[in-house]
C-alpha cells in the first residue's frame, strides 16, 4: 500500500512538475456542471483581524445569464451578494463583514466559445486580540447548484483550530476533482477556535479522521497524500525502510533525468581527470550540497508562503521566470555568436566560448529539466563542452579543466550539481515540516540525495575506470566538429523556451 | 573557478524562480483523493440523497471489489439528478456503473442502472437492451421492466410497452409502475385514468421523497391540461411541501398562473426556477411567458440562453431531441428545427418525436409533410394540447380547414391557456378559419 502510495506519489510529482510548466492556466471543463456558481471562502484570523477571501467561479450559462452588464456592475452585484450572505460570528456576535477594495473580476474562456467569470474579494472585520471563537457562513448563491468549499489559515499572532479541513483540492477553483468516489464540497459554515499563538492551525484531516496541524503560520497547504505518506511512515518500521528505499531509488533515477545534464557532465570530469577517490567525494559533496539546497528553498518559500498566497504568486513568479530565460538565452546567444567570429579569426581562442558554454548548459538543463525534456540535447552539448577543452587546454594556462583535478574544481563540480535541488524533494520536506515530522523528511532527503549521488559516483568510476576508451573516443575529429554547432543551436533553444514561458506568463498577470 | 560560476549567478536566479515556480504549483495541487466533508445543510430531501451519496462512496472505497457497491452509488447518483438537476451526476454514475461492470459484466443491477442512464441521455436503443439484458440475468427484478417499457415508449413501440407494463404492474404494483401507467393513459388521451393512477402510484409511496414529489407534479400537470386549477395547485403545493423549492414544481405554478392571466407572477416565479436551473425546457417557458407579456426583448434574451445551452452541448455532443426541433420551429431556425426532429424520429419514431417532426416541417414551409406527420403524433388518441395546435396550425397551412378547426378547437377545448403564447396563435388562426 505504501509503496505503491509512494510510487503514485512520485509520479503525480513529476507530471505535474511538467505539466504545471508546460500548460497555461487552462479553464478545464466544470465537471459540475455548465450552470454551476461555485464558490470558496479562505479564512484567515489572526490577532486582531478576521479576513475572507471569497472566490466564485461562475459557469458558462450564468455568465452568459449576466452577457450584457458592464464588468464593474456585475461585480459590484456579486460584492453585494457576498456582503449579504456571509455571517461572521466573533465570540457570538454577529460583526459586519467590510469588503477591502472593489475586488477583481474577469472572464475566462470557457467551453463552447463561451466565458466563465472568476470573482475576488478581500472582506475584513477587526477583532479584539485574545481567545475567541470565530464563525463564518456562507450563504451566498444558496439554492444554486456548485461548489461549495471553505478552508482555514492561521495569521501572525494566533493558533487556530478549525472545524474544517485546512486543503481543497481545486487550487482555488482552477480544477474540480474528477474522482468517483467523492462528491462536489457542500461546506456552509466554519468555525476557528482562536487563542494567542505562533500562527498553528489544527484542523480536521480532508479524509477520514485524525487531525492534522499545520505550523508556522503557512498558509496549510500540505498535501494530503504526503500527510498520509508520513503517517504511515511513523506506524511502522518496515515501511520506513520501504520509503528510504524508494527515495533512494527516486534519486538515483532523478541524477538520469534530462535536468541533470550538468550533474552528468561533473561525474564524466571528474573520471576523464579523476581518481575513484574523486569519484566518491562527488558523490559526498553532491549529497550535501543537495540537502542544503533543498532546506533554503524550502525555508524561503516558507517565509514567502507567510506574506502572500502561493496563487498570488504563482502568476508573477511565471513570468519572473520567463524574462530570466529569455535573458539568459540572449546574452548566451549572443556571446555564442561573438565566439563564433572569434574562433574563425583567431583560431583557437575558444576559452571565453568554451566559458559561456558552461554557462549555457546551466540555463539548458534547467529549460529542459523543467520544461521541454531536450535531456538529449544538454547531454551531447555537455560532450562538445568537454571535447574543447580537450582541444584547448594545453593551449591555454587558464583553461578551464586542468591536467589534474584541483580540490577547489571537485567542489564546484559537485555543488554544481547538488546545490539546484529537485523541486519534489523540496516538496517531501515541506510536507514533512508540515507534519510535523521534520526528521523523517531530512531522512528521506538525504536518502534522496544519496541516490542522486550514488548514480554520479558509479557514473565518474565507470570513466575513471574506461578511460582508455575515452582517449580513443576523443579521435573522433568528424564528431566534434558537428557537435561544435550545437551551441548556438540551444542557445536559440532557451531563447524560445523564454519567449514561450513569458507569452504565457502575461495573460494571468493582466 | 569564481570565473567558472560567476556568470551562472542569472541561471540560478532563473532556475530558483523556475523552482518556485514549480513547487508552488506541485503544493497548490494537494491531495487528489478528498472527498467531499462538510457540514451538509443541503435542502431537506436532496439532503438526504446527498449523504447516501456519502456514504455509498465510502462504503465502495472500503470495499473497492465489490460491484454492488457501485451499483447502489450510481442508482443514488442518478437519483440525485432528479432532484438537483445536477447532470454532472450523470458522468460520475457512468463510471460507477463501468467499474461495476469491470467488477462483474453479468450484474444485473449494473446494466438496469445503465439503462437508466441511457434513457436520461436519450439513448433509447442502448437503454432497451440494458433493460432486457438485466431482466435475463436476473428474471426476478422488476426495476430493469421499467426501463423496457420507458425504452420502448420513446422508440414508439407502443403495444410491446403496454405488455411489459402490464408485468410490471402485476408483479410490483408501486409508484414506478403505476406512474408509467399514467404516462401511458395520457399519450393515449385517457386523462382521468391517469389521474386514478398517479393517486395510486402517490399513495404506494417513494424509495425518495423526491420520487412522490414528482408523481404530484404530473398530477399537478394533468389537472392543469384539463382546466381544473384549484386541483392543479393544491398538487404543485403539496409537491412543494414535500421536497422544498422543487423545480418542477415551481414551474407548474407558473404555468398555473400564466393560464390564469397572471403573468407577471407567473414569469416572476420562473425568473427564479432559472436561476437555480437553467435547463432548456425551464428556459424556453420562462422566454414564452415574457414574450407573451409582450416583453419582446426580455424574452428573446431569454431565448437566447437556449442557444448558449446548444452551444454547450454541441461542445460536448450532438442533441437531437425533440424539445429544441420545436425551440428552433418556434424561435429559431425552421431549416435546422427540420434536422434535428428528422434525426430524432429516425432513431426514436415516437409520438413526441412526429409532433416535433411535424411543427418543423410546417414551420419550414412543408405543411402537407407536417400534418401527415401531426396526424401520426395523435395517432394514439392524445389530447396534448401542444399536438393539436401544431397539427392544426398543419392543416390550415396545408389547405384543410375543416381539419384545422376540429384540431384547433380541441386544442382550446381542454386548457383555453394551455400555453401563453400559442392559445393566442391559436384562437387567431380559427378565426381567419
Amino acid at each position: 500500500m505504501s509503496a505503491r502510495r509512494c510510487v503514485l506519489v512520485a509520479l503525480v510529482l513529476l507530471l505535474t512538475a511538467a505539466s504545471a510548466a508546460l500548460l497555461p492556466g487552462s479553464a478545464a471543463a466544470h465537471p459540475l456542471g455548465n450552470f454551476t456558481v461555485n464558490r470558496l471562502d479562505v479564512v484567515k484570523v489572526s490577532q486582531d483581524r478576521v479576513e475572507v477571501r471569497w472566490i466564485l467561479d461562475q459557469a458558462e450559462i450564468p455568465t452568459f445569464q449576466e452577457r450584457d452588464r458592464p464588468q464593474a456592475s456585475v461585480l459590484a452585484a456579486k460584492r453585494a451578494e457576498a456582503l449579504r450572505g456571509l455571517q461572521l460570528r466573533i465570540d457570538g456576535r454577529r460583526v459586519e463583514l467590510q469588503a477591502r477594495g472593489p475586488g477583481t473580476i474577469e472572464l475566462l474562456p470557457g467551453q463552447g466559445g463561451l466565458k466563465t467569470t472568476r470573482v475576488e474579494l478581500l472582506l475584513s472585520a477587526s477583532r479584539s486580540p485574545g481567545a475567541g471563537e470565530v464563525t463564518l457562513r456562507d450563504a451566498t448563491f444558496d439554492g444554486r447548484l456548485g461548489w461549495r468549499g471553505m478552508i482555514p489559515i492561521a495569521g501572525e499572532g494566533v493558533d487556530v483550530t478549525s472545524s474544517l479541513p485546512a486543503e481543497e483540492p481545486t487550487r482555488r477553483l482552477r480544477r474540480y476533482p474528477q474522482e468517483l468516489l467523492s462528491s462536489p464540497a457542500d461546506q456552509r459554515e466554519i468555525t476557528l477556535e482562536v487563542k494567542p499563538g505562533s500562527g498553528a492551525l489544527t484542523a480536521p484531516r480532508a479524509e477520514g479522521g485524525g487531525v492534522e496541524v499545520t505550523g508556522g503560520g503557512g498558509a496549510g497547504r500540505s498535501a494530503d497524500g504526503f500527510a498520509g505518506l508520513f503517517d504511515d511512515a511513523a506506524s511502522g518500521q518496515g515501511v520506513l525502510i520501504l520509503l528510504m528505499l524508494a527515495a533512494f531509488a527516486w534519486g538515483a533515477l532523478h541524477a538520469l533525468s534530462p535536468g541533470h545534464g550538468k550533474a552528468m557532465v561533473a561525474a564524466y570530469l571528474v573520471g576523464a581527470r579523476g581518481t575513484a577517490r574523486h569519484a566518491v567525494i562527488l558523490g559526498g559533496i553532491v549529497t550535501v550540497t543537495h540537502t542544503i539546497g533543498v532546506f533554503a528553498l524550502g525555508v524561503v518559500t516558507l517565509a514567502l508562503s507567510q506574506y502572500l498566497l502561493p496563487e498570488d504568486l504563482y502568476p508573477w513568479l511565471n513570468l519572473t521566470a520567463g524574462l530570466l530565460v529569455l535573458v539568459v538565452g540572449g546574452l548566451v546567444l549572443r556571446a555564442r555568436l561573438r565566439g563564433r567570429e572569434a574562433g574563425h579569426t583567431h583560431g583557437g581562442h575558444s576559452h571565453a566560448h568554451g566559458g559561456h558554454a558552461h554557462d549555457h548548459a546551466d540555463a539548458h538543463d534547467h529549460g529542459a529539466h523543467n520544461h521541454t525534456g531536450h535531456g538529449e540535447h544538454s547531454h551531447r552539448h555537455g560532450h562538445s563542452h568537454e571535447e574543447e577543452h580537450h582541444h584547448d587546454h594545453s593551449k591555454h594556462g587558464h583553461s578551464h579543466v586542468p591536467d589534474s583535478l584541483r580540490p577547489r574544481e571537485l567542489v564546484a563540480a559537485g555543488a554544481s550539481a547538488g546545490l539546484i535541488p529537485c523541486p519534489s524533494a523540496l516538496v517531501v520536506l515541506l510536507g514533512a515540516v508540515s507534519q510535523q515530522k521534520i526528521a523523517l523528511g531530512l531522512l528521506l532527503i538525504v536518502t534522496f540525495s544519496l541516490g542522486l549521488a550514488a548514480t554520479l559516483t558509479v557514473l565518474g568510476l565507470a570513466v575513471v575506470y574506461a578511460r582508455g576508451l575515452s582517449s580513443r573516443w576523443r579521435a573522433h575529429g568528424n564528431a566534434s566538429r558537428v557537435l561544435a554547432a550545437a551551441p548556438a543551436v540551444s542557445a536559440m533553444v532557451i531563447v524560445v523556451v523564454g519567449f514561450v514561458l513569458t507569452a504565457r506568463a502575461i495573460p494571468d498577470i493582466m | 573557478m569564481s570565473g567558472r560560476y560567476r556568470k551562472p549567478a542569472a541561471v540560478a536566479a532563473a532556475a530558483f524562480a523556475l523552482m518556485l515556480v514549480v513547487l508552488v504549483a506541485v503544493l497548490g495541487i494537494g491531495g487528489g483523493d478528498e472527498p467531499a466533508t462538510g457540514s451538509a445543510v443541503a435542502k431537506g430531501a436532496a439532503r438526504t440523497t446527498q449523504m447516501q451519496i456519502a456514504k455509498l462512496e465510502a462504503a465502495a472505497r472500503q470495499r473497492p471489489d465489490d460491484a454492488d457497491s457501485f451499483v447502489m452509488l450510481a442508482a443514488a447518483l442518478l437519483q440525485s439528478v432528479r432532484e438537483t438537476g445536477d447532470v454532472s451526476a450523470y458522468d460520475r454514475a457512468d463510471r460507477a456503473i463501468a467499474r461495476a461492470l469491470k467488477l462483474d459484466p453479468s450484474n444485473a443491477g449494473a446494466h438496469g442502472e445503465r439503462g437508466i442512464l441511457r434513457l436520461a441521455r436519450h439513448d433509447f436503443s442502448g437503454a432497451l437492451s440494458d433493460g432486457r439484458r438485466a431482466r435475463k440475468l436476473t428474471p426476478g427484478l422488476v426495476a430493469p421492466l421499467g426501463v423496457v417499457v420507458d425504452a420502448n415508449i420513446e422508440l414508439g413501440r407502443y403495444q410491446e410497452a403496454e405488455r411489459v407494463l402490464q408485468r410490471m404492474v402485476d408483479l410490483k404494483p408501486n409508484l414506478s409502475s403505476y406512474s408509467r401507467v399514467a404516462y401511458y393513459r395520457e399519450l393515449q388521451g385517457d386523462l382521468d385514468g391517469a389521474s386514478v393512477a398517479l393517486a395510486l402510484a402517490a399513495s404506494a409511496g417513494g424509495a425518495a421523497p423526491e420520487n412522490v414529489a414528482f408523481v404530484q407534479v404530473l398530477m399537478g400537470n394533468i389537472e392543469l391540461a384539463q382546466g381544473r386549477f384549484p386541483q392543479a395547485k393544491r398538487a404543485f403545493d403539496a409537491a412543494l411541501a414535500r421536497f422544498d423549492e422543487y423545480p418542477a414544481a415551481n414551474a407548474g405554478l407558473a404555468n398555473l398562473d400564466a393560464a390564469q392571466g397572471r403573468l407577471g407572477p407567473a414569469i416572476e416565479r420562473m425568473k427564479r426556477v432559472v436561476e437555480r436551473l437553467p435547463t432548456v425546457g425551464y428556459i424556453i417557458t420562462l422566454g414564452e411567458l415574457q414574450l407573451a407579456d409582450g416583453r419582446e426583448q426580455e424574452g428573446r434574451r431569454t431565448l437566447e440562453l437556449v442557444a448558449a445551452t446548444q452551444q454547450l452541448l454541441g461542445a460536448a455532443g450532438v442533441n437531437t431531441d425533440a424539445e429544441i426541433a420545436i425551440y428552433e420551429a418556434d424561435h429559431g431556425d425552421p431549416k435546422q428545427a427540420v434536422k434535428l426532429a428528422r434525426s430524432s424520429w429516425s432513431s426514436a419514431p415516437s409520438v413526441r418525436s412526429a409532433d416535433a417532426l411535424g411543427w418543423a416541417l410546417t414551420r419550414a414551409g412543408m405543411a402537407r409533410e407536417g400534418l401527415a406527420y401531426g396526424r401520426r403524433a395523435l395517432r394514439l388518441g392524445s389530447r396534448d394540447s401542444s399536438f393539436l395546435f401544431h397539427a392544426g396550425m398543419s392543416a390550415k397551412a396545408a389547405g384543410r380547414p375543416k381539419e384545422a378547426e376540429r384540431l384547433l378547437r380541441s386544442a382550446l377545448s381542454a386548457n383555453p391557456a394551455f400555453s401563453p403564447l400559442h392559445a393566442r396563435t391559436a384562437r387567431k388562426a380559427l378565426e381567419d378559419l
